[in-house]
């Protein structure tokens, strides 16, 4: 019993097996990110074995002994430069190593061309996402229209907003596609996270940020909430489905099917184009989808 | 009450350049709480963030309970938790982040800060550049005060409505603009301490440049004192800035101006009802003015530190400091590195990403001169005869901990790694390492160091052993894992994990962490009675324990008011340790050529000595 508690070797060398705790990862950088990270790791464990392997020689080998008297030396320069070198050129090297990652990821004018472009909100305690909608452009923003029941404060007078399709707490998007979130806070600062894409970053009120990532495999995953907001903090789940591109496409008219179908309820005068304009949005939405194909294999072939 | 405080200062000062001291009888009030005298203002800062030592690892045990046991009644304490933040002694999300707020803000302004700068710096200064007070005693009676102030400022916020601050010791707007009438006290507190870091930290500046003994150049002195000095100078020009940008949050707090409130917010908090903002104003400016001081201040909570463990490390090697002068460049390197890299602390804060790119280098760069004081450190011990007493213990484990909060600063250093890993618990196994393993580590040294000089009682050692032993190994076991909880995602500052169906297989280690906190904590203990039994009962301390070097030991144990029985006069650097020409394995800074103390051979020195 007691013996099958203790580890064996293998399982404790697995202990320093760090890497073996990120959650699964499903976008198209995350393996560099991780990979990055695993690079940065095994550095780190060698310098940690070597300086400990020194510090725990020198602590027994120079503990003290009768008549033995320590060595009166103050140091020597050559050395001081040596190890002022070294690290020098290993640090900057996993500086000059990162950048590459971090302008690819973050760098605004890197961000790649859109193929689902939405807004996200960041609100106490949830998230809200806004597509365009069938006709591919968002409706004009008033901030002053600002309310917790139109977060993105979409101006009603704006023709553009009317087929604009605003989702609570749980997103869908396609894989294999450059998604790119326009983010935003309408309250406090919050921060995107989805763990199983390595991207994070914080929703600041009053600015628009841009983040992109490109998921590679169907399923449910969890975003979560990472800057501190509130006693809510906590809560602040929310969910994102990643579909194939066929799927997402059905679930794309079957959402502005609904949205236009209440309009249609509320503002019977409209009925007509708002029927001629849920045949086109389809319509357009498949050509976008083509266009993007290309825009994707373009990329890869770069 | 300040009149005749000042009055017997001067007096002082016209005696000291007579070498000796006859002073009114100090009434207790002077004495004791309204004192100018150093040792007794280190006294102060020592035993009040002791206390508060206490306060925070109790928030911080509280937290953890939440942590491990969601949903759990907290044993014990539970039932007298107020029924609003904690009903049927269960912790409710309101209170969790109140607690993770407080716990951080009291352990960095109230714990580590204090120690690092108010214990060691009046400690240390004064004794160790040989001269008979700091130069600005009144300053220094100020600067305690309020910071005692500004404590209870701080928890006092526990008692009013809505309860204490709770935007993260970061205190980030908005959210800490909308916050009640515990926020304000938060911000009122903060603004406190750091005006008390301020007259701290020019009194200590003016004091090293001007009073240090006839013979004493600048580098004459003992690296605490370096450390303690370049620590002010970031203290006098960083503080005011985090003065100017809380200020400015008071004002957006209080009187809805909008330093840092973009327009038209649709708040929900019930303190923003029918607050009007103008707008206009940008939330990432406050991370800007607050990084600004608090990257320094993590430097300013462990370069005294550092200073102190190099003085500890070289006295039990009965070696020389290993490189000096490189110590003192690594220092001075990461004083001014540390002004230009603030921004790593808000890669992902929404600022240009350009200004990413810059922060990461630079970043990278202050890793080398840290790194550079370890590789000395080493050279230290490096051919030493090393003694194993409590705060040599204590200074290797400073080492062995700083080496892991170094290392997990590379990878946060790195800004495409820390997309994934900011946030996360990963950047809380990174502080504690640096500022438990590393600073409270580097504190303890200190104390066990310097009591007898500072009580003129021993500390027991064998208890400090024990003390030593539990604290490395609960440290290590409550935060190692924490890594994994960041590498698993894990956010900081949340108050029930399970939420997220990614992070429920972590509930095990959450469990095992508090365990072993719980441990940790308590093992705190040992000190606290360490010192108690020692302060009544402990044996006296002789002028020297240790057979050290730098002038403090000069003093009697503890030292009269003035400190020196004589004007001191230094002779040599303060790191002579076994020299081959001489029979005794040091020669202290005060000794005239060719002169012998005689007094030296003590009751401990028997036992440190190698003759
Ligand atoms: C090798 C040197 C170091 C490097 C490269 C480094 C790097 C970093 C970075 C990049 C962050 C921000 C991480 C994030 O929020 O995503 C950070 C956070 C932090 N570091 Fe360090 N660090 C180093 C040493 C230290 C030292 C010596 C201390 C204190 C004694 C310290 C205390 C802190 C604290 C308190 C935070 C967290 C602040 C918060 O609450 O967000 N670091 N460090
Ligand atoms: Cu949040
Ligand atoms: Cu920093």
């Amino acid at each position: 019993m007691i013996l099958a508690a203790i580890p064996s070797f293998t399982e404790l060398l697995g202990m320093f097996d760090m890497l073996k705790w990120f959650p699964e990862n499903v976008s198209t950088f995350g393996h560099e990110l991780d990979n990055l990270f695993a690079f940065i790791y095994y550095i780190s464990l060698g310098i940690f074995f070597l300086t400990y392997g020194v510090l725990i020689a020198f602590m027994i080998k120079y503990r003290r002994k009768d008549n033995v008297k320590a060595y009166y030396y103050h140091g020597n320069n050559l050395v001081e430069f040596t190890w002022t070198l070294l690290p020098t050129i290993l640090f900057a090297g996993i500086g000059l190593y990162s950048d590459g990652m971090w302008e690819k990821t973050k760098y605004e004018k890197k961000v790649p061309v859109p193929d689902v472009e939405v807004q996200v909100m960041g609100y106490q305690y949830g998230w809200t996402c806004r597509y365009p909608g069938p006709d591919g452009t968002f409706g004009r923003q008033d901030r002053n229209q600002m309310t917790t029941s139109n977060r993105f404060g979409i101006d009603s007078a704006d023709a553009a907003g009317k087929d604009d399709i605003v989702k609570d707490g749980s997103f869908t998007f396609p894989i294999n596609r450059n998604i790119v979130v326009g983010l935003s806070a309408s309250d406090v600062l919050h921060s995107f996270f989805l763990p199983n894409f390595r991207v994070k970053q914080d929703a600041v009120p009053g600015q628009w940020i841009k983040v992109w990532f490109n998921g590679t495999k169907v399923g449910k995953y969890e975003l979560a909430c990472a800057e501190l907001c509130g006693s809510g903090h906590y809560n602040m789940r929310g969910e994102v489905t990643m579909l194939s591109q066929a799927d997402f496409d059905k679930w794309l008219s079957d959402e502005s099917a609904k949205k236009l179908g209440v309009s249609f309820a509320v503002s019977p005068v409209k009925s007509d184009s708002s029927a001629t304009k849920k045949n086109d949005s389809t319509a357009t939405v498949v050509a976008v989808a083509t266009t993007d194909t290309s825009k994707t294999t373009n990329k890869k072939s770069k | 009450m300040s009149s005749p405080v000042l009055v017997s200062d001067t007096h002082h000062d016209v005696h000291t350049d007579h070498g000796h001291h006859e002073h009114h009888k100090q009434s207790f009030i002077t004495k004791y709480i309204f004192s100018t005298d150093h040792k007794m203002v280190a006294k102060q800062f020592m035993l009040s963030a002791l206390f508060f030592l206490l306060i925070g690892g109790a928030l911080a045990l509280l937290l953890r309970w939440q942590l491990a046991y969601p949903g759990e009644a907290v044993p014990l304490i539970g039932q007298f938790l107020p029924e609003l933040i904690a009903s049927d002694g269960v912790i409710q999300p309101g209170l969790f982040i109140q607690l993770t707020t407080m716990h951080a803000s009291v352990m960095i302004f109230f714990v580590i800060i204090p120690l690092a700068v108010g214990l060691f710096g009046n400690l240390c200064i004064p004794l160790m550049i040989g001269t008979d007070d700091m130069a600005l005693p009144f300053i220094n009676l100020l600067s305690f005060w309020l910071y005692f102030l500004a404590g209870i400022v701080a928890a006092a916020g526990f008692f009013v409505q809505g309860g204490a601050g709770a935007s993260g010791w970061t205190g980030y707007p908005p959210l800490s603009a909308i916050g009640g009438l515990g926020q304000t006290l938060w911000i009122v507190a903060v603004f406190l301490v750091g005006f008390s870091s301020i007259l701290g930290g020019m009194n200590y500046v003016t004091t090293v440049l001007n009073k240090r003994a006839p013979g004493m150049k600048m580098f004459d002195m003992p690296l605490s004192v370096w450390a303690i000095f370049i620590t002010s100078v970031l203290m006098v020009l960083g503080t005011p800035v985090l003065a100017s940008a809380v200020s400015m949050l008071f004002f957006d707090n209080v009187l809805h101006t909008s330093f840092f409130m973009p327009d038209n917010l649709t708040v929900a908090s019930p303190y923003a009802n029918g607050m009007k903002h103008s707008g206009g104003g940008q939330p990432i400016l406050f991370q800007h003015l607050f990084w600004f001081y608090s990257h320094p201040a993590v430097y300013i909570m462990i370069l005294p530190l550092m200073g102190v463990v190099s003085d500890v490390l070289s006295t039990f090697s009965r070696k020389p400091i290993y490189g000096y002068k490189a110590m003192i460049f690594a220092i001075m390197a990461i004083a001014f590195l540390g002004f230009i890299v603030w921004g790593h602390h808000m890669f992902q804060s929404g600022m240009n990403p350009l200004l990413g790119t810059t922060f990461m280098l630079s970043t990278i760069v202050i890793a080398v001169p840290s790194a550079i004081k370890v590789f000395n450190w080493l050279g230290t011990i490096w051919r030493g005869s090393i003694r194993y007493t409590t705060a040599n213990m204590m200074a290797l484990g400073f080492i062995a901990t700083f080496i892991i909060g170094g290392l997990s600063g590379v990878f946060m250093a790195s800004a495409p790694v820390d997309i994934y890993i900011h946030d996360t618990y990963f950047i809380v196994a990174h502080i504690h390492y640096v500022l438990f393993g590393g600073s409270l580590f580097g504190i303890y040294a200190g104390i066990y160091y310097w009591f007898p000089k500072l009580f003129g009682k021993m500390l027991n050692e064998i208890w400090g052993r024990r003390h030593f032993f539990w604290t490395f190994i609960f440290f290590n076991l409550t935060f190692f894992p924490m890594h994994i909880l960041g590498v698993g995602g894990h956010m900081r500052r949340i108050h029930d994990p399970n939420v997220y169906d990614f992070l429920k297989p972590f509930q095990p280690w959450n469990e095992f962490i508090t365990i072993m906190a719980i441990i940790l904590g308590f093992s705190q203990l040992i000190l606290f009675g360490n010192i108690i039994y020692t302060w009544i009962w402990g044996p006296k301390a002789p002028k020297n324990p240790w057979n050290a070097n730098t002038l403090e030991w000069h003093a009697p144990s503890p030292p009269p008011h003035g400190n020196f029985l004589a004007p001191v006069r230094v002779y040599r650097s303060p790191y002579e340790f076994s020299h081959p020409d001489r029979a005794d394995d040091f020669h202290p800074q005060w000794l005239a050529p060719g002169e012998v103390e005689i007094e030296e051979t003590t009751t401990v020195s028997e036992t440190q000595n190698t003759h």
